[in-house]
This record gives C-alpha cells, sequence and structure tokens, in this order.
C-alpha cells in the first residue's frame, strides 16, 4: 500500500491544493482582500500565488524523492507525481492570468 | 493461445513465489464440483430469488434489471422524440413532457448506467481476480433490492402521474415546495437516494474486493487492468456520490420541515444545490465511462491477438481521470455569474481531463494496430466507440471553452454532446461487453447474424438522431422544450432526429432479441471461445457459482490452468468445512493473509430493504411522524446482521496449500468487515466534508449574511457540548481498552463504552432543545444539519458498542477474537471527530 500511497501523492496534492485555491478564492473576495495593496499587488493575488507557488514547489520535491522501486511499479509513481505537477500547474495558473472577483 | 501476457494484466511467476505457494494434490474434478456445489448454490425456486447472496446471481439480476430500466428509458426517448417532431406537437402536454425527459435522464443515469456497471462489477471481479464471489455478499443483495424496490417507485410514479418534472438535475427553485408543490419531487429525493443506497454499498464493496479478494501473489501492478478501472470506479463513487446524498437530504428537508438551505430570503442559495449536485454530477459521468473503458482495455487486446499497449500508461491515466474528475463540476454552471477565475481554473481542467482519455484512447488504438483485429460483433461495437465516443470528446473540449460555452449552454448541443461521449462512451463499449462475456454467463455461442444487423441499425440510427443535434443546438433550440412554434427552421432537423430515432430503437430491440435468442437456443459455446489468457475463462461455461474449484496462485496465474484449478491442484480446494470460503490478501502484494468465511443464502438483505423502504414510503407519504418507525425497523434487521457474524470459540488455521497454513478471519484483526468500515468512513468523511463546504459557501456567498443573532451561546449548552465531547472520548478509550483487554472478554470496558456512547447521545438531544429555530435562517438550518448527523452517527456507534457489549458477555471476544470492537473503535473515534469539528465551528461562528 505504500506503493499505492506514492502513486497517488502527486494528484492528492493537486487535490488539496485545488480545495484551497478555490476556498481563498472565494474568502477573499468575500473579505475585499482586492482593496489590500501588497507589494506590487494585492492581498488576494498575494495569497493565491504564495500557495501556488509554495504547492509547485512541494509537487517538484515530490517529483525528485518519491519514485522507488523498479520497472513498471516505478513508472506510475513518476507518472502519479510528474500528474500532479502538471495539473496543478495548469489548473491553477489562472491565478497569474486572471482578475480575481469580477 | 494463453499467453499470459495478452491479458492485460501481465502474471509473471517468480522463482521466490513458486517456492512458497506449492499445487495441492490433484483429486477428482467431479468430487469438487458437486462439494463446492452443494455449499454455494442459490436455494430453488422464489426462495432463491430472496435468499441468494451469490456475486454471479446479484451481477446478472442488476444486468437484466438494469436492460429493463433502459428499455422503459428508451421508449420515454421515443415519446420525447415524438413530441419534437414537429414544432407544434400535440403529443404530449406540458406538464407530461416535463415528467417524460426528467425521468428519461434520471432513469438512464440512476436506474440504468450506474447498475449495469455495478452488475458487471459483482458477475466479473471475483472472476478476473481468482476470487469465489465479492468481499461482501449480503451487501451485493441488499444493494439490489434497494434498486429494485427504489426503481420501483420511480417508475410507478409516472403511471400515477406524479414523476418528478424538475429536469433530471432538479434544480431549485424550481424544484422547491413553492413551484412544486406535489410529491414530485419528493419522488426523485426519496427515490434516488434510496437507489444509491446500492450504489454506496456496490463502492464499498467492490474497493474491498479489488484491494484483499484477489488471487495469492497477484500484485496490484499485475492485476488485470479492469480490476484498475473498477478501483478507480469504485473509489469515485464513494467520494462523488455523498454530495448528492446530502443535497439531497437538505432539499427533502426543505421540503418538508421548511429549513432554508436554498432559499435566498434567509441566508440560503440556489447555488448551494447546483454544487453539490455537479459535484455528484460530473464525477458521476467518468463512474460511468470507466468501468466500459475497462471492457475495453480487456477487449481489444484479446480481439487484437496481442498484449496491450502501455499498461503503465493506463494506470496512469486512470489515476489522472480518477482525480481531475473532481475539479471539473463547476463547467456545468459557467452561466451562473461567478467569476473570472473560477470560470479559468474549471476550464483549465476541463480541457486537460482530455490528455488522460487520449491516453486511453491512442493506448488502444496502438494495440489495435500492433496486432491483428478480429473484426467479431464486439469488435464493431468497440470501432462504433471509437468513432462516437472521440466526437463526443471534441465537443466536451468546445464546451469547456468559456465563451463558447456561453453560446450552448442548454442548447441542444449539449444534449447531442452527452448523448455522443454516454453512447458512445457506456453504452456501445458495454453492449461490447455483454456480447463478449455472453458464452460465460450462458455457455452458449449466438445465432450469427443478428447482432450484427443490431450494431448496425444502433450505430447508423444514433447519428442520425445525435448528429443533427449539433446543428439544432448551434441554431438556438433549448433544451426541456416540447413545442418551438416560432422556429420552423429546426423542424426538419427534428424530423429527422426523430426519424432516425426510431430507427436506432429497432436495433436496441434486435439486440435484446439477439440475447434472448442465444440464451434460450443458441448451440453449447466451446470452451473459452475467444482464446483470452485471463482468469475468468479458467472455468466451466456457464460459470458455476463457486467459479474455481480450487483458487489461483503462482503456479495457476491464467486461463491455461482451468484443468489443474478443476482439479484441486490451487489454494483452498473445495468446501471441506461446509462453509463459502475464499483467499483474503494483502493490498498492495497480494500475499495471502487468512480465509474469509463469507455469508451464505439469507433473507437478511431483503428485509433490510423492505425496513428501510418504509421509511422511505413514510417519507413520501408524508407521514413524518411514523417515519422514526421505519429506522427502528431497520435498526432491529441490522441487529441481525451483526448477531451472526461471530463465533465463541478459537478455531484451528486451514491449510490452504501445503506448507501454507491461514487463520480464519474471526481469529484477524484486519478483516474484510474493518477494510470496508474504512472504505464506508472515506464516503462518511465526504459526506461530512460536503456540510462544512455548505456552511462555508453559504456565509461567503449567499446574500443575507450574517444571520440574526443567535441565542445558543448559554452556559448550559456548553457544558452539554462538552460533556457529550467528553462521553464520546471515554467511549473511544473504551473501545481501545476493550481491545487490549479483549483476553479476559473486555466486557468492563464495552459497558463502559456503552453507557458513555448513551450518554452522549442523551446530551446531543438536550442540546437540540437549545438551538435556534431552524426554519429561521440557513445558518440555524445548517447547525441543526450537523447536529442531525452527529446523531445519526452517535446510534450507529452506539449499535456497535452495543454489538460489542453483546459479543464480550456471549463469549465471542477472546484473547484472538475481537468481535465488533475494531468497526465500534472506528466509528467511535470518527463520530468524536466530526462533533469536535462541529463544535469547533459553531464556537468560530459565535466568536468571530
Amino acid at each position: 500500500m505504500g506503493w499505492l500511497a506514492r502513486a497517488l501523492a502527486g494528484p492528492i496534492l493537486w487535490s488539496a491544493l485545488f480545495v484551497l485555491i478555490y476556498a481563498l478564492h472565494g474568502a477573499g473576495c468575500n473579505l475585499g482582500w482586492t482593496d489590500h495593496p501588497v507589494l506590487f499587488t494585492d492581498l488576494h493575488h498575494a495569497a493565491m500565488w504564495a500557495v501556488w507557488l509554495a504547492g509547485l514547489a512541494l509537487h517538484v520535491v515530490l517529483v525528485v524523492i518519491l519514485p522507488t522501486g523498479t520497472g513498471r511499479a516505478r513508472r506510475v509513481i513518476v507518472a502519479g507525481s510528474w500528474i500532479g505537477l502538471v495539473a496543478s500547474t495548469f489548473t491553477l495558473f489562472p491565478v497569474i492570468a486572471t482578475s480575481t472577483c469580477f | 493461445m494463453t499467453d499470459a501476457s495478452l491479458t492485460s494484466g501481465q502474471r509473471e511467476t517468480t522463482a521466490d513465489a513458486l517456492a512458497d505457494i506449492a499445487a495441492n494434490p490433484p483429486q477428482r474434478a467431479l468430487g469438487l464440483h458437486r462439494e463446492l456445489d452443494r455449499v454455494w448454490a442459490d436455494l430453488p425456486g422464489w426462495r432463491g430469488f430472496f435468499t441468494s447472496v451469490n456475486h454471479g446471481t446479484i451481477g446478472l439480476r442488476f444486468m437484466a434489471t438494469a436492460f429493463v430500466f433502459f428499455a422503459i428509458g428508451g421508449v420515454l426517448a421515443m415519446l420525447i422524440r415524438a413530441q419534437l417532431a414537429t414544432r407544434n406537437g400535440a403529443f404530449l402536454d406540458n406538464d407530461l413532457y416535463n415528467q417524460i425527459f426528467t425521468m428519461h435522464g434520471s432513469i438512464m443515469m440512476f436506474l440504468f448506467a450506474i447498475p449495469l456497471l455495478e452488475g458487471l462489477a459483482l458477475w466479473l471481479l471475483p472472476k478476473i481476480l481468482g476470487a469465489r464471489d465479492m468481499a461482501f455478499p449480503r451487501l451485493s443483495a441488499l444493494g439490489y433490492f434497494c434498486y429494485l424496490f427504489g426503481g420501483t417507485v420511480i417508475v410507478l410514479s409516472l403511471l400515477f402521474g406524479v414523476a418528478p418534472d424538475g429536469g433530471w438535475f432538479m434544480y431549485v427553485p424550481l424544484t422547491d415546495k413553492t413551484y412544486s408543490p406535489g410529491i414530485n419531487a419528493d419522488v426523485w429525493l426519496l427515490g434516488v437516494t434510496f437507489v444509491e443506497i446500492s450504489a454506496m454499498a456496490a463502492a464499498v464493496e467492490i474497493t474491498v474486493t479489488i484491494l484483499r479478494c484477489r488471487a495469492a501473489d497477484m500484485p496490484l501492478t499485475r492485476m488485470p487492468l479492469m480490476g484498475w478501472y473498477l478501483l478507480g470506479t469504485s473509489v469515485m463513487m464513494l467520494v462523488g456520490f455523498p454530495p448528492l446524498i446530502l443535497g439531497s437530504i437538505l432539499l427533502e428537508v426543505q421540503r418538508a420541515f421548511d429549513w432554508p438551505f436554498f432559499d435566498v430570503a434567509r441566508g440560503g442559495s440556489p447555488m448551494l444545490w447546483q454544487h453539490l449536485f455537479w459535484l455528484f454530477g460530473h464525477p458521476e459521468v467518468y463512474i460511468i465511462f470507466l468501468p466500459a473503458a475497462g471492457a475495453l482495455s480487456t477487449i481489444i487486446p484479446v480481439l487484437s491477438r496481442t498484449p496491450i499497449l502501455g499498461y503503465g500508461a493506463l494506470v496512469a491515466a486512470v489515476i489522472g481521470l480518477v482525480f481531475l474528475s473532481f475539479g471539473l463540476w463547476v463547467h456545468h454552471m459557467f452561466t451562473v455569474g461567478i467569476p473570472h477565475m473560477a470560470l479559468a481554473f474549471f476550464s483549465a481542467a476541463s480541457a486537460l481531463v482530455a490528455v488522460p482519455t487520449a491516453v486511453q484512447v491512442f493506448a488502444w488504438i496502438g494495440t489495435m494496430w500492433e496486432g491483428r483485429v478480429q473484426f467479431r460483433l464486439p469488435m464493431l461495437y468497440i470501432i462504433g466507440f471509437f468513432a462516437t465516443f472521440v466526437m463526443g470528446g471534441l465537443t466536451g473540449v468546445m464546451l469547456a471553452m468559456v465563451p463558447f460555452n456561453w453560446q450552448a449552454h442548454d442548447t441542444h448541443f449539449v444534449v447531442a454532446h452527452l448523448h455522443y461521449v454516454l453512447i458512445g462512451g457506456f453504452v456501445f463499449p458495454m453492449l461490447a461487453a455483454v456480447s463478449y462475456w455472453m458464452p460465460l454467463i450462458c455457455g452458449r455461442w449466438r445465432v450469427r447474424g443478428l447482432g450484427e444487423a443490431a450494431f448496425w441499425l444502433i450505430f447508423i440510427g444514433f447519428h442520425g438522431t445525435f448528429f443533427i443535434m449539433h446543428l439544432t443546438g448551434l441554431l438556438g433550440m433549448p433544451r426541456r422544450v416540447g413545442v418551438y412554434p416560432g422556429n420552423p427552421e429546426w423542424e426538419w432537423l427534428n424530423l429527422i432526429s426523430s426519424i432516425f430515432g426510431m430507427i436506432q430503437s429497432a436495433g436496441f430491440a434486435l439486440f435484446a432479441f439477439d440475447l434472448f435468442m442465444q440464451w434460450m437456443f443458441g448451440r453449447r459455446s466451446w470452451r473459452n471461445p475467444w482464446q483470452a489468457p485471463s482468469l475468468e475463462w479458467a472455468m466451466p461455461m456457464p460459470a458455476p457459482s463457486y467459479n474455481f474449484a480450487s483458487l489461483p496462485g503462482p503456479r495457476q496465474p491464467d486461463a491455461g490452468a482451468m484443468l489443474p484449478l478443476a482439479r484441486g491442484e490451487g489454494l483452498l480446494p473445495g468446501a471441506p468445512r461446509g462453509w463459502r470460503e475464499t483467499l483474503v490478501v494483502e493490498p498492495g502484494s497480494g500475499r495471502p493473509q487468512h480465509v474469509a468465511v463469507l455469508a451464505s443464502n439469507t433473507a437478511l438483505p431483503v428485509a433490510t430493504s423492505a425496513a428501510i423502504g418504509s421509511f422511505f414510503a413514510m417519507m413520501l407519504a408524508g407521514l413524518y411522524w411514523l417515519a422514526p418507525l421505519g429506522i427502528l425497523a431497520t435498526l432491529v434487521v441490522a441487529w441481525k446482521w451483526g448477531a451472526i457474524m461471530g463465533t465463541d470459540r478459537d478455531h484451528a488455521p486451514v491449510d490452504v496449500a501445503p506448507g501454507l497454513q491461514l487463520p480464519l478471519h474471526w481469529q484477524v484483526r484486519n478483516t474484510l468487515g474493518y477494510t470496508g468500515v474504512v472504505a464506508l468512513l472515506v464516503a462518511d468523511a465526504t459526506l461530512y466534508g460536503s456540510l462544512l463546504f455548505g456552511v462555508g459557501f453559504l456565509t461567503v456567498v449567499a446574500p443575507n449574511w450574517p444571520a440574526p443573532a443567535s441565542g445558543i451561546a448559554t452556559w448550559p449548552m456548553l457544558v452539554m457540548s462538552g460533556g457529550a465531547l467528553a462521553l464520546m472520548a471515554l467511549g473511544a478509550l473504551a473501545a481501545w481498552a476493550a481491545e487490549a483487554r479483549r483476553a479476559t472478554g473486555g466486557a468492563l470496558w464495552t459497558r463502559i463504552g456503552l453507557l458513555s456512547s448513551a450518554g452522549a447521545l442523551l446530551l446531543l438531544g438536550g442540546i437540540a432543545f437549545g438551538l435556534d429555530d431552524p426554519t429561521r435562517h440557513a445558518r440555524d438550518a445548517l447547525r441543526g444539519a450537523t447536529l442531525g448527523f452527529a446523531v445519526v452517527h452517535g446510534v450507529i456507534a452506539l449499535m456497535l458498542a452495543l454489538r460489542a457489549d453483546a459479543d464480550a458477555r456471549s463469549g465471542r471476544i477472546g484473547a484472538q477474537r475481537r468481535g465488533a470492537i475494531p468497526p465500534w473503535q472506528l466509528f467511535q473515534l470518527f463520530w468524536l471527530g466530526t462533533s469536535a469539528a462541529s463544535m469547533a465551528l459553531i464556537l468560530a461562528q459565535e466568536v468571530l
């Protein structure tokens, strides 16, 4: 079962990131975070970028440290960790690409 | 050909595995068959119908019943096409038309697609995994009767003119009491929830069977691909159905008791229903697709005479699909007015999900390219799948693009898309699967020609019907309209769709006739007619009730081992103790762990289903004050399930193979039941998470927040809440201590646990009286729902504590036997954890 946990760790991290960022998006709009400037942006964008980038960094760590074993078992772990990284990169890149609350 | 590499799961026998598990000495095959048949056969006649728990019988019943509902849904589709054939169709009035299209969608999704895949999984899984039955035979039967009773009530409502009429996704406020005052919506809410008990039962069972009931030394990385697809499906069901169940409960409570979960004026939101529904609704379509894809991964290599290309890539694609499909649901809500960033998240995820789907399609095409394709009947349906599903997938990517979606939403373009992916992606592969496995089901070969004619009628009829709908949709024809007097430009297109719809129906009727002819008059089939390598063909045809006379191991890895298995050379030959025994393995590696003794014929499932049905019937009839009697009846019958499960003495280990002795499940902690409870709690946690989502969503998004001042922040309420949590914690400690002290019986601790849980429940009852009026505001209604969740789980924990106490006092607990203690521990902890979280949430609401 440890093997299965390694194979699923990447997608599970994506799920957690997706839920967290979607929740942050909703909460931030409700709490008016776009009205609070932070450096060159606002609190809403800064919070989502921070979570997204931290998540991507964690994904990279998983891609590097998770693979173990040989043959098919190893390939599935590698695939799982890359699925998580690609999914988090592509599905959550709107945090840097679109407006937030309208 | 029995090349093990042809199977979608390559079975490699290692020297170590061979050295570990020796073959049993051969016996007379007929003697073994008679011994097993005495133990595993169903009772004759009507007694057999009501008492069978055998996976083969139940699986076939699910499939047959699903096809009956398919026929009903198909007739409804023809009524729709008759109405839409002309723009001022007078065939159906508006009210009846609303009921018919709602029922068409609901029957197809809930009473055909899910039960058909459940049936195929129940019938097929033990055979391809090398087991004798599913993990929980009685649960299979319970699921069937809940499906049969619930489905019958839903369909009967049509005959009485009170069928659901709010669309298959039942949006509020249309389905609220204000705009749907009759019982139509209640039929859907209660009927579908009743049927979903069957889906949850199947989900738990399929998960546990795949993880624990495989052939000896069959690791996950070597199991048939169908196992991976069904594991993905069952896990998706565990996580995907609870949001719908919660939503249905909330809407029914709003309709019955006016708790305003979805009423904007009192802090609710119709968007909450949409989120809860589509959180289920999108994974639902992948739940429907995955088993069909599993059938394709099984059949294509066999009919291409070559191993599947890319086993690892397909496993990765399944993993990707299982997870990504939970990130798409808002693409059904692109037009509700949510911000651009949220639109973009779901648009990106909806586009990305095409990648794992494409990986599978290319793997299948590559397999066919590598091999020598045999254009037998199943392959015709597979070609039909490719042509149809890929087109549906492409229109899906189009719909994932928000600007296009805004034009096509709620038009017939979406109707075309969904039929292309569902019929192309599910029905065609299922027809291939039925054609493929029919010889194993009935032992007969089909009448030549009928099936091919049926295929062409279905294929041509389907495309003629639904391709046109892309055009009518792009021309602006909305969904769910029965007449379109102002749009003559749609009329000839609809007429063509309707004509081809009749052709398609004729095709399906001919397919059913072909099956009937094969079943009744087909000539005896020869062994392994497809020359497939997988284990389900390593048995006589039709398949016997027990599947294998002895269970496959590393020395009997594929269909070529039929004779050695029949002679008892595999593991656990025969039924020497007169019990229904199967092997239980470690989930990852497949190492044998113990022998499970499974349930035999019993009327408990039908009795339990009737008891549950009585609760739903009383709710439907509006007899709310009587409904608790149905719950009581269910608890009484459920008690009996546990009462016949234990044993009051230790049993000697069982000889499974030379040099391999394994304990029986009564003397093991990590039983199938324990794994099943873990799986069930995953689903339960998802339901609780959906409830928390509801709280968060309404707090942040719904208008008319904050709620009016609350009157619950009093010392008595705080003391009762803290006291209840403390008693729940004491119960959890007692459950742990009961196991630790089991050698001396553990009776003191089971009694402490029982009393503390009862006390906690009483305090929860007291808290109920201190809550604000739940009809006042959505926040108060959600607090009521949260308390209800705690009470329900308290009752379950109490029942398990009572069971453990009864076990302790009747000698069923000992040094090697734990009785009901392990599941009690799990539920007690879950109850404590969720109650503590609820209390923290309510405290936060009061303080912040």
